[in-house]
């Protein structure tokens, strides 16, 4: 009774968010924090928790005062015309190259594990059909799928990782200090943007049903995702020890190559099919926010009609790399590198500017 | 609307593109299955002579279905560099192509595990996809190839299923370890344990069989057995350091290690200890693990100090002397002590040769020691393999009486010479 | 692009005759009802082309008492014969009263006075009886409509075990009535709603006044009074007029034989529409979940209810996937079977010429071939077909080794599950649907699958039926009665549909404890 036409409620929004964030942990994300931070890459995992909560409060405390605006129009605003395009074009290119660094590591999983003789080229195909069809469709049919779709998704995730807990022996977490707090400190700080979506979902803010609703989301999404990442990170170390984590790339698929359900000795394939649809609507909820900015700048009504470009744009993109499997995940460690202190910052500049230009007189109390 | 016609066409063209491939797709006629694959030391340089144990899929496929009288194995052998490039090599003589799905033991020949090299072909298992990290390692005595050649298992009509039943029961009671190549892995990587793998072979036994308390306590292929039954013996265990193999060990001292080790579940136990009461007889026990093994460690005393404590029931099922025991407290009394110390005396022997001649420990009292330390650095620095020789270890058995046998009774020796 | 392909080679357009019979027709009637009887009797037997049309009757008399001249037309084979003569005729003939006027002296349940002979025309084609009169510039039709159809009988598409097993007739009088009979409320209207130009079909809307949203209402009368055809016979026809999407694999209105399933989705606040010639009702807007329910889940205690909605929905599950599964799991990814069953079927599949995928769509089409025979089969040669069918395309193959046995049994089991499924548009959906995700299967595995299953729920949740989301209420989320794929204790099932909008949301159903 609620619904008008165009809004996404907060089971849809938060399922969103799950699905989007929660799937980090099943590609080499957690390769990125182990390099570094080895066994105790949880601890930098809390870390970057605690730390982002300094950056989400600030974007929601900008967006409650400014509520029908989506994030482009927030820059615009708040920085002027001139810099406020730059600084959304500047999103939009790492957004988009966040999109096919990601997209390529997925194919690359797929290709690698699952269909070693298949072109590469060929399941990019079809993940493109699939994705920009989805992202055609629009948001709220995305967070449509995206509920429907989650328990399913979780309850397998969750099987998974509980097999694997059995498999696995607590001892290796320990020494718990790993290589030092000063390195686990210092990787915390350098992968902060691994939740750098949280900035980039006020691109959808508008669209929400009530700020309250996008507020409540927000923080309920993101507290299960750290638990989630965190708890999987815990258990690849206690399935793999501190000395063979570094090495695999994949951990969440070694783990499932690696663990055993009674009398099924492989069960990869099983969890293939969710992990899949998992990836599906990531990167069709990713493909729309990259139009969404990418019509704000250019000042693009009916950007459906791009998607047909972006898919090709991307799929040429992804498969591009002269050696994928080193060129990828190299790229991506730098985009994550380089993304992390505007991740932090740039919330905090908004703040800044939008308290200096007087925008929090007006803030309505009880909405609050 | 002439647009939206034309993107549909090029959508079902660009689909149909996908379509010339299926390039996955294997026919299961089309593939033959590994069941188990055998590494002999070849002469050649950086070469190794790779078996194939390849079973037949039709063998007992349907109830009624064509009783074929082909056997039920066939064995590849050829010089390979490793077991990846070997699928494609087998495939002059081998119809069909290769499939690792089925792969469960790796069967290496002694020779190649005493060299040095024989890790870097073990890790070429990590690189293929289709080999999975739960598959077991085995060491065989003579070549592999001969091994194959020999182990004849009756009642055979699956052959994956002999190996699969023959490793679980064993490790189930222990007499051999559960060595998955998972474990092959941390291990060497960690550089603080030993490995033990398993040991098997199809020889006739060389030596006499000399009396020893408890038949177990010996190596694969010592073990006379006589009729007609399997020749394939699973007993024991190899010892690896730092992916090398420097040892063996016999079924008792890998039991008591798995004992020892409080990650591994051991069920079932059936040993057998010299009745304290008459020296000809030994009584037969089950040992029950029901609390885990403790272990305790003062690192900073020097020496360091390790105190386990390991928690046994035992059930006591035969009482050849015919003591009854069971009505006699002092009795019962009298056989904990002698078992207690019996079984500390062989832990602490297990121990002692560990320490002297392997120089490393396969108990994983390394992860104990990790938590002792804060950082990496730190128990890296410490370095538990140069160390743990120096240690001092004790080791504490506490046996709790479980039950006696069906029959906790047995009428007395004298009462029937009368 | 056959058209494009025509034109360039130039060969030229058939002619159509385009000529409007109907219009003519239509103009001839354009007149009304004239002081002289001999004129209005001519009139209408030219357009009815008396005493060529047999079953068109009439009869011309003199009113007892005035002695005034009346003639009476009527189609003998679609009025009751008797009323006419015992409630028309007698009286007019008997009456001795000089001052009355006709309306007071018919007996029947209701008289209409017309003035247009174009309404005339459309009283005796509906069943009504005329009478026209000297003198008079009106004339009088009542109702005697008597047309012939089936009796009330068992449902034979929806079968319950538990529950009434009328269903719905031709006749749409019988029809209302059996709805009527649930729900006794003066708020449940009847509005009737003519369609089609030539056939002039009557099409029923039922909706409960005060629940029902009046937009939704307004919106349906709307496309209905919008349709410009010449025939629509039914509403099977009605249906494929009045949907949105014609190429969408889904339904997006409901069809049902059963009386009960219509009053249950009036109460809910939606629209059923009648019509005769239909033994069935048009319930819309339909979404999802009103194709997968069947009444019997509510007619059964809670935890039945709910059994049997598990049993569906796995079935719903395994007929549109596991033929796929088979497909995908033996060609792509065969580590996933167990170790004995995996060589025993690569020792069966050996003896097999075809490769999984042609076989799979070889046994597929053969059972839909069965299932297509089957229904169409004359009934004493029914059973025969059975079992010619069972054992040739079963045993024998096997025997044959052009098949191999596990197929066997996949494709059975996907078809007998594909018969839980009781309505009929979702049936075939779903049988289409298995198609396509074998080809997916076939050429990508599961990856394929899941592709496509991933494009099949963007677009099920994009599918709208008359503005109620398809997969309303599990998303986008709605206050309803939380029936999805498992139903709560029926106490529970507090509120309405809320996408329908209804006017009044709660339905008093606080259980029977005060």
């Amino acid at each position: 009774m609620k619904q008008t036409e165009g809004k996404i409620g907060i089971r849809e929004y938060v399922a969103i968010l799950l699905l989007a964030l929660g799937t980090k942990l099943t590609d080499d994300t957690p390769s990125l924090l182990y390099g570094t931070a080895k066994n105790s890459a949880w601890i930098s995992m809390l870390l970057i928790g605690i730390l982002t909560v300094v950056p989400i409060l600030f974007l929601l405390k900008v967006f409650s005062v400014h509520r029908n605006k989506n994030l482009h129009e927030l820059n615009l605003h708040l920085f002027g015309k001139v810099f406020g395009n730059i600084v959304s074009l500047g999103m939009l290119a790492f957004g988009f190259s966040a999109l096919v660094l990601d997209s390529a590591t997925y194919v690359n999983i797929i290709s690698n594990i699952y269909f070693t003789k298949t072109p590469p080229i060929a399941i990019y195909i079809i993940m493109g059909i699939v994705c920009g069809y989805g992202a055609k469709r629009g948001i709220q049919h995305i967070g449509s799928a995206a509920w429907i779709t989650l328990s399913y998704l979780k309850v397998t995730l969750a099987l998974a990782l509980f097999v694997a807990f059995t498999k696995g022996n607590s001892k290796f977490l320990f020494p718990l200090w790993g290589p030092g707090t000063k390195e686990i400190v210092k990787t915390a700080a350098s992968k902060m943007s691994i939740f750098a979506d949280f900035y980039f979902i006020g691109i959808i803010a508008p669209v929400v049903n009530s700020f309250k609703e996008f507020k409540k989301g927000t923080f309920i999404a993101f507290s299960f995702v750290l638990v989630e990442i965190t708890i999987a990170i815990i258990i690849y170390v206690m399935l793999f020890d501190f000395t063979s984590i570094e090495v695999i790339s994949y951990p969440f698929h070694e783990a499932i190559l690696y663990i055993s359900i009674g009398f099924l000795k492989n069960v990869e394939s099983i969890f293939l099919p969710f992990w899949l649809i998992a990836a599906f609507i990531r990167f069709s909820f990713y493909l729309y926010m990259v139009l969404v900015l990418f019509g704000g700048i250019f000042k693009i009504k009916e950007y459906e009609y791009l998607v047909p470009v972006m898919v090709v744009l991307i799929v040429f993109l992804g498969t591009s790399p002269q050696f994928a499997t080193y060129t990828v995940p190299y790229l991506r460690e730098q985009l994550l590198m380089i993304l992390s202190p505007i991740f932090f910052l740039l919330p905090c500049f908004m703040w800044l500017i939008a308290k200096v230009r007087g925008d929090f007189k007006n803030e309505v109390k009880k909405d609050m | 609307m002439k647009l939206k016609r034309i993107c549909k066409v090029c959508l079902l063209v660009l689909l149909l593109l996908n379509v010339t491939g299926c390039w996955d797709q294997k026919g299961l006629d089309r593939q033959v299955f590994v069941i188990g694959i055998g590494l002999d030391k070849a002469k050649e340089n950086g070469k190794i002579n790779v078996t194939y144990l390849i079973a037949n899929p039709e063998v007992g496929t349907s109830q009624t279905g064509g009783a074929t009288d082909e056997p039920a194995l066939m064995t590849v052998t050829m010089r390979a560099s490793d077991f990846i490039s070997m699928r494609n090599n087998a495939n002059s003589v081998v119809a069909r192509e290769i499939s690792y799905d089925l792969l469960n033991v790796i069967f290496v020949s002694e020779e190649l595990a005493q060299e040095e090299d024989f890790m870097r072909f073990l890790y070429t298992s990590e690189k293929d996809r289709e080999i999975k990290r739960d598959v077991i390692l085995a060491v065989t005595k003579e070549k592999v190839q001969d091994f194959f050649a020999k182990n004849k298992p009756l009642f055979l009509k699956r052959p994956h299923k002999y190996y699969e039943n023959m490793i679980q029961r064993g490790v189930e009671i222990g007499i051999i370890p559960k060595s998955e190549l998972h474990h092959f892995f941390r291990v060497t990587e960690e550089d603080a344990n030993l490995f033990l793998s398993i040991y098997a072979t199809a020889q006739m036994p060389t030596k006499e069989n000399k009396y020893r308390v408890n038949e177990n306590d010996e190596l694969a292929g010592e073990l006379k057995v006589e009729g007609q039954t399997n020749t394939g013996q699973f007993l024991g265990s190899a010892v690896f350091l730092e992916g090398k193999m420097i040892g063996t060990m016999t079924g008792v001292e890998t039991r008591i290690a798995m004992l020892l080790h409080d990650a591994i579940p051991v069920r079932d136990v059936l040993t057998v200890f010299p009745d304290p009461f008459h020296e000809n007889y030994q009584l037969t026990v089950r040992l029950i693990q029901q609390k885990k093994t403790t272990v305790e460690l003062d690192l900073k005393a020097k020496p360091p100090r390790i105190h386990v404590t390991l928690p046994l029931t035992i059930d006591v099922l035969t009482d050849p002397s015919m003591e009854n025991p069971v009505e006699n407290k002092k009795k019962i009394e009298e056989i904990r002590r002698a078992f207690e110390k019996l079984m500390e005396r062989e832990a602490m022997s297990l121990v002692r040769s560990t320490q002297e001649e392997f120089k490393a420990e396969p108990f994983g009292w390394s992860l104990h020691a990790r938590k002792e330390f804060r950082t990496l650095k730190e128990y890296m620095d410490f370095d538990w393999m140069k160390t743990y020789p120096d240690m001092k270890v004790e080791i504490d058995v506490e046996l709790r009486f479980g039950k006696f046998g069906r029959q906790p009774k047995t009428p007395s020796y004298e009462g029937i010479r009368d | 692009m056959f058209k494009l392909l025509k034109k360039l080679t130039g060969r030229k357009q058939k002619r159509i005759n385009f000529k409007d019979t109907l219009e003519k027709q239509s103009n001839q009637k354009d007149q009304s009802v004239s002081r002289q009887i001999d004129v209005n009797i001519e009139q209408i037997k030219k357009i009815y082309q008396f005493p060529d049309n047999k079953d068109v009757k009439f009869r011309e008399f003199r009113i007892g008492g005035t002695g005034k001249r009346v003639a009476i037309f009527f189609i003998s084979s679609i009025t009751d014969v008797r009323t006419i003569e015992d409630s028309a005729i007698k009286p007019l003939i008997q009456t001795t009263e000089i001052k009355a006027e006709i309306k007071e002296i018919l007996s029947t349940q209701n008289v209409t006075s017309l003035s247009e002979i174009k309404e005339v025309v459309t009283n005796i084609n509906t069943g009504n009886a005329v009478i026209f009169a000297d003198n008079a510039t009106k004339a009088y039709a009542f109702e005697c409509a008597n047309f012939q159809g089936r009796s009330v009988e068992r449902a034979e598409n929806e079968v319950l075990i538990k529950g009434s097993k009328e269903a719905l007739t031709e006749k749409v009088i019988v029809n209302l009535s059996l709805i009527r009979k649930r729900i006794k409320n003066e708020s449940l209207i009847a509005e009737s709603i003519t369609i089609s130009e030539r056939s002039q079909n009557e099409v029923f809307m039922l909706y409960i006044r005060n629940v029902a949203d009046d937009q939704l209402v307004g919106n349906i009368k709307n496309r209905l009074e919008t349709l410009n055809v010449d025939a629509i016979q039914n509403l099977s026809l009605l249906e494929q007029y009045i949907e949105e999407r014609s190429f969408s694999f889904f339904p997006s209105i409901l069809y049902s034989e059963r009386p009960d399933r219509a009053a249950s989705f009036l109460e809910d606040g939606h629209v059923v529409l009648l019509m005769d010639n239909s033994p069935d009702a048009l319930i819309l807007p339909a979404t999802f979940w009103s194709f997968f329910h069947t009444p019997e889940e509510h007619y059964l205690r809670f935890f039945f209810g709910n059994f049997v909605r598990l049993i569906r929905a796995s079935s719903m599950f395994i007929t549109i996937f596991i033929s796929a599964i088979y497909i995908a799991v033996t060609s792509y990814h065969s580590e996933m079977i167990p170790p004995d069953l995996l060589l025993a079927i690569a020792g069966s599949r050996e003896k097999v010429p075809f490769p999984v995928f042609f076989e799979i769509l070889l046994m597929e089409a053969a059972f839909e071939f069965i299932r297509e025979a089957g229904l169409r089969v004359p009934n004493p040669m029914g059973p025969t077909i059975g079992i010619v069918g069972a054992l040739i395309l079963g045993q024998a193959a096997v025997e044959a080794n052009i098949i191999s046995p596990i197929v066997i049994i996949v494709v059975a089991l996907s078809g007998l599950t594909s018969f839980t499924m009781s309505d009929i548009s979702l049936n075939y959906a779903l049988r289409i649907i298995r198609f396509l995700f074998i080809l997916s299967a076939g050429l990508f595995g599961i990856v394929g699958m899941t592709s496509l299953f991933a494009v099949g729920i963007f677009y099920l949740v994009s599918l709208k039926s008359f503005g109620v989301p398809y997969l309303a209420p599990m998303t986008p989320n709605f206050v309803s009665s939380g029936d999805t794929i498992f139903r709560r204790v029926l106490k529970n099932e507090k509120f309405r549909p809320g996408y329908l909008k209804p006017t009044d949301m709660k339905k008093k159903s606080n259980g029977a404890i005060k």
